[in-house]
C-alpha cells in the first residue's frame, strides 16, 4: 500500500492507471487472455479522456468479433492502435517470452502455455505496452531465454509497430527506437534509482528519469467506483475487480 | 483457406520462427524491398468436428460462431458429427455459422458427440467428466484404464451415451 500526498493506493490500482494513460481517444486498444490490469486500464481510460476509444477485451461482452480470424485481420491491417502484452521474462531489448525458461530450448527447465497471438500482434499493433506485475531480476533481465516476439527487426522486413513502453509496479521504462533498449522513463513514488538498480537485470540508464505523475482522485475514485463496478456488471474478470479495486 | 501459402506480419527474430520449417522469411512480390513471412497453409487430408445439426445434403449449421469453416475448406475430406439431421438447412435458418454441403463429405448422426466438450447452445462442458479424465491423463495406468472403460470397451454410441452422459445433459436434448 502506497501513502503519498493525500491518496492512498495499491500498486494493481497504479498499474491498472499507468496503463489507461496509454490508451488514446479515437484509437483501437485491445488486451489479450489473462489481462485484468489492462483490462480495467481500457475501462477507465474510456470513462476518463478516451471517450471514443474502442476497446477489445478478449473473452468478455467488449468484443466486436464473433471469431479470431476477424481480430487477427484487424490487427494485420494495422488498424490496431494499441495492445498490451506481458511476459514471463522481458530483457532490455524489449524482447519478451511466454514459452519457457532454461538455456536449452528443447530441454527446457519449465514450460508455459506460450503466446496465442502475441507474437503476431506485436508486430502489427501501431503501439504494444507491455506490464509486468512482478519487477525483479527473474523477470527483467539481459537476454530471454526463448525469444516469443521480438522488439525490434532488421529495417527490411514489414513491420507496423513495436514496443512503446513497459509498465511495472516500480517504474515505466520506454523503448528508444534509435537503439533498440528499453530506458528508464520514470520512477513510481517511494522507489529510489537504487532499488530498481538492485531489482532489473540488465544495466538501467537514467539520464531522462523524471518521478512518476501519482494517480489523480479522480482517477482513483473513476476506477475503484464506476470501472469496478462495470466490470462486476459485465463479468468482465468481475471477481478480481471486486477483490483488487478497492 | 486450403491456398498455398498464407503472408504474415510478425515472427521475425523469434525463437518460434527458428523452429517453423513450414513458415519462411521472403521478399514482398509487389514490393521487393520489404520481405514477410509466409506461412504454409496446412492442408489436412481429414477433418472432422461437431456441429448443432445438418440436413441430409450435408449443409451444417454449426450452433455457433464458429473457426471451425476455415476447417472444412482447408481438409480435403470433412466429416461432421452432428446432434440432429433435419430436412432441409439454408444459411437463413442456420444457428451461427453455416457451411455449405459443398464443403462437405459425411456427416454422422451424434447426439451428444461434444461430450465431454459442450455443445454451444444446448449443453455446457461435463465439468466432473473432464476433472476425471485429466486425472486420469496423469500416468499411463490410469489413462489406459480410462481409455478402457469409455472408449475401447464400448460397443456403441447409444452405451456411452447411457453410461457416460450425466442426466442433466440429458435433459437439455428433447
Amino acid at each position: 500500500m502506497m501513502t503519498t500526498n493525500m491518496n492512498t493506493y495499491n500498486p494493481v490500482e497504479l498499474m491498472v492507471v499507468l496503463l489507461s494513460r496509454e490508451v488514446r481517444d479515437n484509437e483501437i486498444s485491445a488486451c489479450g487472455a489473462l489481462s485484468h490490469i489492462p483490462a480495467a486500464g481500457m475501462l477507465l481510460a474510456k470513462e476518463l479522456h478516451a471517450r471514443n476509444a474502442e476497446l477489445i477485451i478478449l473473452n468478455s461482452i467488449f468484443n466486436p468479433f464473433k471469431t479470431s480470424r476477424q481480430f487477427h485481420y484487424l490487427a494485420q491491417r494495422g488498424e490496431l492502435g494499441l495492445f498490451f502484452v506481458s511476459g514471463i521474462q522481458i530483457d532490455q531489448y524489449a524482447n519478451y517470452n511466454l514459452h519457457q525458461l532454461g538455456p536449452d530450448h528443447a530441454q527446457p527447465d519449465v514450460r508455459f502455455p506460450g503466446g496465442y497471438g502475441g507474437g503476431l500482434i506485436y508486430y502489427a499493433a501501431r503501439r504494444s505496452v507491455a506490464f509486468r506485475t512482478e519487477h525483479t531480476k527473474r523477470s527483467f533481465v539481459e537476454n530471454v531465454d526463448y525469444i516469443s516476439a521480438a522488439g525490434s527487426s532488421p529495417e527490411d522486413t514489414l513491420r507496423l509497430g513495436g514496443p512503446s513502453k513497459v509498465i511495472t509496479p516500480k517504474v515505466t521504462f520506454m523503448f528508444n527506437r534509435k537503439i533498440n533498449r528499453l530506458e528508464l522513463e520514470s520512477i513510481h513514488a517511494g522507489f529510489t534509482l537504487e532499488d530498481i538498480v538492485n531489482n532489473t537485470g540488465f544495466a538501467v540508464s537514467n539520464e531522462h528519469a523524471i518521478q512518476t505523475a501519482e494517480p489523480s482522485e479522480l482517477e482513483l475514485y473513476t476506477l475503484r467506483n464506476i470501472v469496478r463496478q462495470r466490470m462486476i456488471n459485465t463479468n468482465t474478470y468481475a471477481k478480481w475487480a471486486e477483490n483488487s479495486l478497492n | 483457406m486450403g491456398v498455398p501459402y498464407v503472408p504474415i506480419i510478425g515472427l521475425i527474430g523469434t525463437d518460434i520462427l527458428k523452429r517453423r520449417l513450414d513458415m519462411k522469411i521472403v521478399e514482398n512480390p509487389f514490393n521487393p524491398d520489404v520481405k514477410t513471412v509466409v506461412a504454409q497453409s496446412l492442408r489436412p487430408d481429414i477433418a472432422i468436428f461437431h456441429a448443432q445439426s445438418a440436413d441430409k445434403l450435408g449443409n451444417i449449421s454449426c450452433g455457433y460462431d464458429a473457426e471451425v469453416v476455415m476447417l472444412a475448406e482447408g481438409a480435403k475430406h470433412v466429416i461432421v458429427t452432428v446432434e440432429s439431421v433435419v430436412d432441409k438447412i439454408t444459411e437463413k435458418d442456420s444457428v451461427g455459422t453455416y457451411i455449405p454441403s459443398i464443403l462437405v463429405n459425411s456427416i454422422v448422426h451424434a447426439p451428444y458427440g461434444a461430450h465431454p466438450s459442450g455443445c454451444a447452445g444446448l449443453y455446457d462442458p461435463d465439468k466432473v467428466h473432464m476433472q476425471a479424465y485429466v486425472k486420469a491423463s496423469q500416468s499411463e495406468e490410469t489413462f489406459q484404464e480410462y481409455l478402457k472403460k469409455y472408449v475401447h470397451g464400448i460397443s456403441s454410441h447409444e452405451e456411452y451415451i447411457d453410461m457416460a452422459i450425466p442426466d442433466h445433459i440429458k435433459k437439455t436434448i428433447k
